[in-house]
């Protein structure tokens, strides 16, 4: 049992968050935070990471899950297993590189070895264990399995054993995940292009609450979007320096164009923007790569996949994917005033080499920690977490169309600029965090 | 090729001051057209374009970013942000002849740069390369690599070129 469960009684914690709108501890309290550790990121799936980061037998990465350290390692019988990166005898941490390949794991304080699916195979003169009560075959003392599934490559995990299965809790937001891997000519992705780590002086849920919060681009990015806009306007029209200057102006389209795109919201806080268009939609196809895909789908289907465009879509609370840019951002919140995001990019199977450079040229400018972009979406969270201190008032408000959801069975919907998105999360985590109805 | 250290530093000195004095205009102007600003993510990064960086910027990108510096509604910048430069352990790399009869001029050098930026200070540490041609009498740059020693480290917002 969690010491700090009882810090906070269920009732209180309910009254925290009410339909359109929250109260500021959530942000704040870091009480709220550990219950959120366990509640949501102790009960939800999480996003472990992609096979393809462990092609071969004994290939891990080392990570953190709901802020306790892991493995996502390929075992001796070719399976993924996400193991507790603890070892079984002291509770060190066993392995400290961020990724790697060896046959066997070993504590570097006793010795202890580890099988690559955790089971306890080695303990150093083991006389001294003899009458006692410690038996090296109990499960105890091996590094502990969590509960994995795959969707289409991209591992997912939780440490609720009571869960609904990977394929229920992704639901209709599926099609995100789907849609990216079937943008690959030959149907499948790979990492690649290495990592971005961004650190955040933030709440976790400031991060995850702006990625369809599409009322703030204009007014957020405008600084880059004038620059940008100036700047192109002093190149002729047949330049080259156009197609790479003209990713950014999209980020301050229209508030028109923003509610246009509509937002929907899942069950389980999934939720995206856009769909049939989104500030991704005018982006130039490359010709090789639209040639590669009509060999390989046809035109109709063609037309379908690369006629799919989501903005961000949130798998709640830990993943947001672009499936029309080919990257995620991964959240691995800290502490209540602090997370780190990563930002992944894929490489589509089948497509030109330009595909992946285009999606790491947008990463760069985008997501980077040296992105103009970026910057000013990490300057706004961190306005709201020191006005959060003020005692003006205990709530932030989200009302925005509140009352004009559309359901329409297994979602709702409503206009690009509502605030379906904060209601949606919110619904989920009170799911969580006290048991409400989803 | 006649090799003279102290005009290499000075030029890296006076490169450094426009930056610490946020003359981004002046800045911007010292490097070639095809000119790059490099930071990797990870140490020993042979490859911007098909890695991720954290910043890799060519002359479109600078053009923007800095109009985007002085703009009065960058949220991340309404703080003035300053930063100091020291920069040490110059040495030449390697030179060659162009063909167009320009000299190029591969240099090597350590810094360290702080950053003042919204209440809070960062040291940044690292390697500095340079590659600098002589155009009329002039260097100019035509690729800035910056080696930050924690690249691959969770940092915050890099909110100015180091």
């Amino acid at each position: 049992m969690n010491i700090m469960q009882a810090t906070i009684m269920d009732k209180e914690l309910a009254a925290l968050v009410q339909e359109s709108k929250a109260h500021k501890s959530v942000y704040t309290d870091q009480r709220v935070f550990e219950l959120e550790m366990e509640r949501i990121w102790g009960k939800s799936w999480i996003y472990i990471g992609h096979e393809s980061q462990v092609p071969e037998t004994g290939d891990y990465i080392s990570l953190e899950f709901a802020n306790m350290p892991v493995l996502m390692v390929r075992d001796q019988t070719d399976s993924v297993q996400v193991l507790h990166n603890r070892c079984g005898h002291k509770g060190a941490k066993l392995v400290g590189k961020p990724c790697g390949n060896n046959g066997r794991f070993v504590c570097p304080y006793h010795g202890w070895t580890y099988k690559l699916d955790g089971q306890l195979v080695g303990v150093p003169h083991m006389a001294g264990y003899e009458g006692t009560k410690f038996d090296k075959a109990a499960p105890e003392y091996s590094m502990q399995k969590i509960r994995t599934e795959r969707h289409r490559g991209f591992v997912f995990a939780t440490l609720n054993k009571e869960a609904v299965d990977l394929k229920t809790w992704l639901g209709s937001a599926a099609i995100t995940i789907d849609n990216l891997c079937d943008r690959a000519p030959e149907g499948e992705v790979e990492v690649a292009g290495g990592t971005l780590k961004f650190s955040h002086d933030c709440n976790w849920k400031l991060f995850t609450e702006n990625l369809n919060d599409t009322m703030h681009p204009m007014v957020v990015h405008r600084s880059v979007v004038d620059a940008a806009n100036q700047y192109i306007s002093t190149l002729p029209e047949d330049s080259q320096n156009r197609t790479e200057a003209e990713i950014i102006p999209p980020f301050g389209a229209s508030y028109e164009k923003f509610e246009a795109s509509g937002i929907v919201g899942f069950p389980y806080g999934h939720h995206f923007d856009g769909g049939k268009t989104s500030i991704h939609a005018d982006y130039s196809v490359d010709p090789d790569y639209k040639a590669a895909m009509l060999k390989a789908y046809g035109e109709q289907r063609t037309d379908e996949i690369l006629g799919y465009n989501s903005h961000n879509t949130l798998y709640y609370p830990s993943v947001t994917f672009k499936s029309a840019i080919q990257n995620i951002r991964i959240v691995r919140p800290i502490a209540a005033n602090k997370t780190i995001i990563e930002t992944i990019s894929f490489r589509l199977k089948g497509a030109p080499d330009s595909m992946l450079q285009r999606t790491l040229l947008y990463s760069r400018l985008i997501n980077s920690n040296g992105s103009m972009v970026g910057a000013d979406d990490l300057a706004v969270y961190l306005r709201v977490q020191q006005g959060l201190r003020s005692s003006g008032s205990d709530w932030i408000e989200f009302h925005r169309n509140y009352g004009s959801d559309i359901d329409l069975g297994d979602r709702l919907s409503n206009v690009g600029t509502s605030d379906l998105d904060m209601r949606t999360q919110f619904r989920a985590w009170k799911h969580y965090m006290v048991g409400a109805p989803l | 090729m006649s090799i003279d250290i102290p005009e290499i530093e000075q030029f890296l000195y006076q490169e450094a001051s426009l930056l610490d004095r946020v003359n981004l205009d002046a800045w911007v102007d010292l490097y070639t057209d095809d000119g790059t600003y490099w930071m990797p993510v990870v140490p020993g990064q042979d490859d911007p374009i098909n890695h991720i960086s954290l910043i890799y910027d060519d002359r479109t990108i600078m053009e923007i970013r800095r109009r985007n510096y002085n703009h009065p509604r960058a949220a991340s910048k309404e703080l003035p942000i300053r930063s100091s430069h020291i920069i040490g352990n110059v040495q030449v790399l390697s030179t060659q002849t162009l063909e167009e009869g320009e000299d190029s001029i591969t240099v090597s050098s350590n810094f360290h740069c702080v950053v003042y930026a919204a209440d809070e200070q960062t040291l940044y540490a690292g390697t500095y390369t340079h590659v600098l041609v002589r155009v009329e009498s002039r260097f100019k740059i035509r690729s800035k690599r910056v080696d930050i020693i924690n690249c691959d480290a969770p940092l915050g917002a890099i909110l100015s070129y180091i």
